[in-house]
């Protein structure tokens, strides 16, 4: 475990640093993909209420930017590493959310400690999937499966396509994909619980488990929550962050939260080397 | 740990590719689901799929809303009507339509609550003993049947080997005094006899023929028969606690109500009140018990132990406010604890000090404050009302009052009488060398006094309060206070500066770390003595009381249901409680007789002293205990020592009767001769208060969310879920307690269902602490919406024609309107514009005295030494029972035993039965840090058993013929101090669903899972005196958690 731990954490610093060098040309190379048309506004109409927490805000631009045509908008998600506390909220809200099965994690954090005693701390990586714009994980599919969706600029999985070959797990170079083995978390024990049972809405769609019919058998990740962006919610890993860490909106509104951050010195995304033009923004 | 899953995680994917073609083809290609990319409806974004209500994962009680899809909750998040899950809520007036869309802020804990909602092993049926307690046999048995057994008692267990001629007393024997009217006179004159103002011959005479109602007539202070029935509660919270203290008290008539404060933080909240308790006509009142931060203003926090992203009150909460502070530059924080604490990782100042050194921090920085003069002059001069008020401030101190110096130490304040120049209600204070007397109330005349002051006057020794502070402050130099603490004098230097400098936006802040020692009264005064010093109390910034909230038990005027005076023919409890809190030992019949030293401590000033209950009850002292109701807690389990009382819970002799009320079989209800189920936090009721860190008003609510998944049980005639409510109701409905059933409230109202009690609470709520205070009606869009959200649950939780009835007050009006618009908001919150606009003060600040020098701890005595405990916060030595100082240096022995709260788990539960939760962390690691382990030969991944002088063999001895080792898994790091062994709680179960379990002949098999890891309790010290329970701090009650030696042995 702690030779394994290590050579993780080695290489992880060593992108760490690498992509700091580069962080500000991605930020702009990134806001060019094009996107084609739009999803459909939330059904029902609603007021966000009043106020300026920082959630109330994002959801007012993010009210405001599924007014306009798809092409138009651009997701993408902030993640402020001077504010993650390492809670795992993120992670267990987004299992919750998508009714994860054991084994598949959207939003893993990451521990780490750096220093030596008395001079210690901690750091903390929430990794949810980048949503590149040049996603490494797509073209290995043999089946087409996976793409980068041209509407909505998330990489899409399409679970009645994907036949498990989880050739795009190996291919992500963030691990941001896991396989669905049809496990569930009450599985030793003398019955299964009924909210392993509920629905999720993955994707914008009803799945049950069940049966080994999907998403059992396929390969899962993090969707910037599209469900509840197009009925006009912030993702689950947003809403619940203890720490107001992370942030979620349309960072082709110049005066949306997530681009005034993005427009800092202090921020970065992940193996900015390999190309892949992350939409998930980390500062720190 | 955490990297651990990853990396397994890794691990099982690559060894499993030989799997991927069968169940990956099945799955894609005969689904026959559509495969086009179009959008299905959310349904969770819409009001009628949500309820609100309140977590209790921990004891934050966060406010939640639960989401629910065909009548199964699926989803929980944070409330953002309220303070605690947004910070800045949005407005009450939101429609639930819009909020619905709006997920507040929530903790890993909050979210994992479905797992402890549809764990696999919960109870749903009442389950009897069928082998020896703790065998883990059972059979189930009917409601009715059980409460028949329990009440009537009878050859219960004559079915069990070695049981068969027991004749077990039920609660109808216990409950002997049953005259509301003899019960208040015995009371009174019980109380004399106890002070010696009538003798025991006396109260015999004049009671003869009801002494058999007495639990021994020649110790009448000891109450009646009544009172060998204990109710004793884990972590219950408002609401129930009031429900079942009707129960118990006025009901049954027994004074042992207990809950389990001293096994969390309890001489925190006694230090609190100490220092802000109230003089009132010759009396001291105890003052608040809980104060915090104001984190949204504060520039600089000093953290003892707790910090704001892991425990603490709670994490939702906090992280927000301290991390945005940090990164936009406008806080500071400074963290002394021997853990690396996430707190810690992010802080200016990070001071591993040595577990316990607590007081000798806080007094070293009050030296450095009061050497380069960086308290708050101003405010420390003021010695009465008037004169706060003059400059601004809401409190003063006693900093100038005299007080005199006896021979055995400082004593009494000095009152004006003795020096005949005012009443004995008043202090004194020192002007331009001259005695002045001071109404510390008074609010017309200001007056100041001298800050320091040593002298005699007519011959009295005196020193002002901060005289004494400076004098003993100065005893030792900063090199001294340094290396009691264990930390650097130019860090404890650095911290001071930074204090100061901050002045009124500077705090103290703590929790369980400095007072979960014998000296943790001490520590916690040490510590507030430091806020004190700034006087930051009341102001932003500063320290907080908190916003409070509405009062659900309806004793303010405008409020429709007094329930306290709602109890027709309530009974008067009297006699010691069976762990001797609220009272002095010197009041006591047992005093008169048996003088200095008494057998066992008592507890003046402090209450719910949870670790004295049972060793109590096994040593007779005050008494024995004949039936036991636990609900919520885990007292095998919890306590340091806990290992101790499960001889007691096992042997039948020793209690014969046990009854438990938990939602699963737990570490403590296996011991039980009958479980009643529980409904779980999400299937209840509850009116849970809120930490003082939220400055404006918070009442929440929690309520049923979905159908409880236990058994329907008859009470009354009434349907209704199993329960801690349906128990008591059910005994009280066989015993016809008084305040239940029929009329049970008077007035002709009923008390035959939990929302009889509860929704009169939230009515209470709604209507305000006073005229013209009510919340408004709920609209009709909002009824429709309150109507449809509810509709999956059963008419056994809610029927909204009985919830309407039980909210019509005796003026006939109908609260229904105003109770939805609460319990669509899960609560009743005060606008967040209350704070914003309050200016520099905080909108509901602290008023009145703070003490430096605690006068009403000063003058009572310890119960062994006959001594007088201190009214300074003193820098103290561990001490057992008898006073005498523990060494904590031991070769066999070296490492210091601390415990810790992760993010993920609360004390006893939570992990590893929620397995979201644990698939993260699966168990607990043993921590050391590098150099301490190489010192051990010990490396990442060994396994170690932990073993202490008290436990030399490392065992939790089950009394079943069981022994569970105490067994974990080393992690080694840089960030814990060296020569420390931390272990986290939560794990370490012997049952909770972990192990085989017979029940009516079958075995249910348990989950492997949910015993991992360790609870190091049962190598925690005894006191060596008593014997039976762990070392306890005699002023606040807390138990020693932090005093303990082990070595750690491979295995």
């Amino acid at each position: 475990m702690n030779e394994q731990e290590n050579t993780k954490a080695e290489s992880r610093r060593e992108f760490l640093g690498k992509a700091m060098l580069a962080a500000l040309g991605t930020a702009f190379l990134a806001g060019q993909v094009e996107a084609k048309a739009s999803e459909a506004a939330p059904k029902e109409d609603f007021e966000v209420p009043e106020g300026d927490e920082h959630l109330i805000r994002m959801q007012r631009e993010l009210k405001e930017a599924l007014k306009k045509p798809a092409k138009e908008r651009r997701w993408v998600m902030v993640i402020d590493l001077r504010k993650c506390v390492g809670c795992h909220a993120c992670t267990i809200s987004c299992i919750a959310e998508n009714k994860l099965p054991p084994g598949v994690v959207y939003r893993p954090v990451i521990e780490e400690e750096v220093g030596s005693y008395p001079n210690v701390s901690m750091r903390f990586l929430p990794r949810p999937c980048m949503q590149c714009d040049n996603p490494p994980c797509t073209p290995v599919c043999p089946v087409h499966a996976t793409w980068k969706d041209e509407e909505d600029g998330i990489v899409h999985i399409d679970y009645n396509k994907c036949i498990g070959c989880r050739y795009c797990i190996t291919a992500c170079p963030y691990g941001a994909r896991s396989f669905d083995f049809g496990e569930n978390y009450s599985d030793q024990t003398p019955k299964t619980s009924e909210y392993e049972e509920a629905p999720s809405f993955d994707w914008g769609k009803k799945w049950e488990r069940k049966n080994g019919d999907s998403p059992i058998g396929n390969a899962r990740k993090c969707h910037f929550c599209i469900h509840r962006v197009k009925e006009g919610m912030l993702p689950a890993c947003t809403t619940t962050c203890i720490g107001h860490a992370t942030y979620f909106g349309d960072a082709n509104n110049p005066k949306s939260l997530v681009a005034e951050l993005i427009g800092k010195p202090n921020v970065m995304v992940l193996k900015e080397e390999l190309g892949t033009h992350p939409r998930v923004y980390y500062l720190v | 740990m955490k990297q651990k899953k990853a990396i397994s995680r890794r691990a099982f994917l690559g060894g499993s590719v030989a799997l991927v073609g069968s169940s990956a083809f099945l799955g894609g290609c005969l689904s026959s689901k559509d495969s086009s990319q179009g959008w299905s409806e959310y349904p969770l974004a819409k009001p009628e799929h949500q309820i609100y209500s309140a977590c209790l994962q921990c004891h934050t009680a966060c406010p939640i809303k639960v989401k629910i899809y065909d009548g199964v909750a699926v989803k929980i998040d944070g409330n953002p009507y309220a303070t605690q899950t947004m910070q800045v809520q949005i407005p009450a007036a939101t429609s639930p339509k819009d909020a619905a869309r709006v997920d507040g802020l929530l903790c890993p804990k909050g979210q994992a609550g479905l797992q402890t909602l549809y764990d696999p092993y919960r109870l749903v049926r009442v389950l009897k003993r069928a082998g020896k307690r703790g065998e883990n046999k059972w059979k189930t048995i009917s409601f009715e049947q059980a409460i028949q057994e329990i009440v009537e008692g009878g050859y219960l267990f004559k079915d069990v080997p070695g049981e068969e001629k027991r004749k077990v007393l039920g609660l109808k024997d216990l409950y002997k005094l049953r005259d509301p009217k003899l019960s208040q006179k015995m009371a009174e004159d019980a109380k004399k006899v106890a002070k010696a103002q009538m003798s025991v011959a006396e109260f015999k005479k004049k009671y003869k023929s009801h002494l058999s109602l007495l639990i021994d007539p020649d110790h009448p202070d000891c109450g009646p028969v009544n009172n060998q029935f204990l109710f004793l509660a884990g972590r219950i919270e408002h609401g129930r606690k009031e429900f079942s203290k009707r129960f118990m008290n006025g009901g049954f008539g027994s004074i042992n109500w207990l809950e389990h404060t001293t096994v969390c933080e309890q001489s925190h909240h006694i230090a609190y009140e100490m220092v802000t308790n109230q003089y009132h006509n010759g009396a001291w009142k105890k003052g608040k018990h809980h104060l915090k931060p104001d984190l949204y203003e504060a520039e600089f926090v000093l953290f003892f132990g707790t910090g704001a992203f892991e425990a603490n009150f709670g994490p939702p909460y906090l992280s927000g406010l301290v991390t945005t502070n940090l990164v936009e530059g406008n806080m500071k924080i400074a963290v002394a604890d021997p853990r690396l604490s996430k707190t810690a990782a992010k802080a200016w100042k990070w001071l591993p000090i040595l577990p316990g050194g607590d007081a000798a921090l806080a007094n070293g920085i009050a030296r450095w404050i009061l050497e380069n003069k960086g308290y708050d002059e101003k405010y420390l001069l003021n010695a009465n009302a008037a004169a706060a008020e003059r400059d601004g401030e809401t409190s003063w101190s006693n900093a100038t009052h005299l007080v005199r110096i006896e021979k055995d130490g400082p004593g009494r304040m000095l009152r004006a009488s003795e020096l005949g120049i005012g009443d004995e209600h008043s202090f004194v204070v020192i002007q331009n060398g001259k005695p002045v007397a001071v109404n510390a109330y008074d609010k017309s005349t200001p007056i100041h006094g001298e800050l320091f002051y040593s002298g005699k006057i007519n011959g009295i020794p005196l020193k002002t309060s901060l005289q004494l502070l400076k004098e003993y402050v100065f005893s030792k130099t900063m090199e001294e206070w340094a290396k009691l603490a264990g930390l650097e004098v130019q860090d404890i230097v650095e911290v001071a500066r930074e204090f100061v400098r901050h002045g009124k936006k500077s705090v103290a802040e703590m929790y369980r770390g400095p007072v979960q020692h014998t000296n943790g009264y001490y520590n916690g005064q040490a510590i507030i003595t430091l806020n004190l010093l700034m006087g930051n109390i009341g102001w932003k910034g500063g320290l907080s009381k908190g916003g409070g909230h509405w009062h659900e038990m309806g004793n303010k005027k405008g409020q429709p249901f007094p329930l306290k005076s709602m109890h027709p023919n309530k009974l008067h409890p009297f006699g010691f409680k069976i762990t001797r809190e609220g009272s002095h030992y010197e009041e006591s019949t047992f005093y008169q007789k048996e003088k200095y030293p008494a057998k066992r401590p008592w507890y003046p000033h402090t209450s719910n002293v949870y670790q004295e209950a049972l060793p109590s009850a096994q040593d007779g002292y005050p008494y024995p205990l004949k039936a036991i109701l636990i609900h919520k807690g885990t007292p095998a389990f919890s306590i340091p020592g806990a290992h101790k009382n499960i001889e007691y819970l096992a042997d039948v002799h020793q209690i014969p009767l046990l009854i438990s009320c938990d939602v699963v079989i737990g570490d403590t209800s296996m011991y039980a001769d009958y479980i009643f189920p529980d409904t779980a936090i999400w299937e209840r009721w509850g009116t849970p208060h809120t930490t003082p860190a939220v400055p404006v008003a918070a009442s929440k609510v929690r309520q049923p969310t979905i159908t409880p998944l236990v058994e329907k049980v008859k009470v009354f005639g009434e349907e209704m879920p199993l329960s801690l409510e349906a128990l008591l109701l059910g005994i009280a409905e066989k015993l016809k307690l008084p305040g239940f059933g029929k009329n049970g409230f008077g007035r002709g109202m009923d008390l035959k269902r939990p929302e009889d009690w509860y929704l009169k609470m939230v009515a209470n709520i709604a209507a305000g602490d006073k005229p013209n205070d009510s919340v408004p009606e709920a609209s009709q869009e909002e009824l429709e919406i309150f109507y449809k959200a509810r509709k999956h649950l059963d008419s056994s939780v809610y029927d909204p024609q009985k919830w309407q009835k039980a909210v019509v007050d005796d003026d006939n009006k109908n609260w229904w309107k105003q109770v939805v618009y609460v319990l669509n908001r899960g609560g009743r919150f005060e606008t967040f514009e209350k704070y914003q606009k309050s200016g520099k003060y905080l909108p509901h600040p602290f008023k009145g005295m703070v003490q430096f020098y605690v006068e009403a701890v000063a003058t009572t005595r310890h119960s062994y030494t006959g001594k007088r405990f201190e009214g300074l916060g003193k820098y103290k030595p561990i001490t057992d029972y008898s006073g005498k100082a523990i060494s904590l240096n031991s070769s066999k022995y070296p490492l210091h035993l601390i415990t810790y709260k992760d993010i993920l788990g609360g004390q006893s539960r939570n992990l590893p039965g929620n397995y979201w939760l644990s698939s993260i962390m699966p168990e607990n690691p043993i921590i050391l840090h590098k150099k301490t382990a190489r010192e051990l030969g010990l490396k990442d991944g060994d396994t170690v058993k932990v073993i202490s002088a008290d436990n030399p063999e490392g065992v939790w001895d089950l009394k079943n013929g069981e022994k569970k080792p105490m067994l974990g898994t080393i992690q080694t790091k840089e960030g814990v101090r060296p020569g420390v062994v931390m272990i986290s709680w939560h794990y370490g179960h012997w049952h909770y669903g972990s192990r085989d379990t017979l029940v009516e002949g079958k075995i249910v098999k348990g989950d492997a899972r949910r015993s991992k890891g360790i609870c190091p309790n049962a190598a925690m010290r005894l006191d060596p005196v008593l014997k039976n329970v762990c070392l306890s701090d005699l002023i606040g009650g807390s138990t020693s958690f932090y005093d303990s030696q082990v070595q750690l042995v491979k295995v």
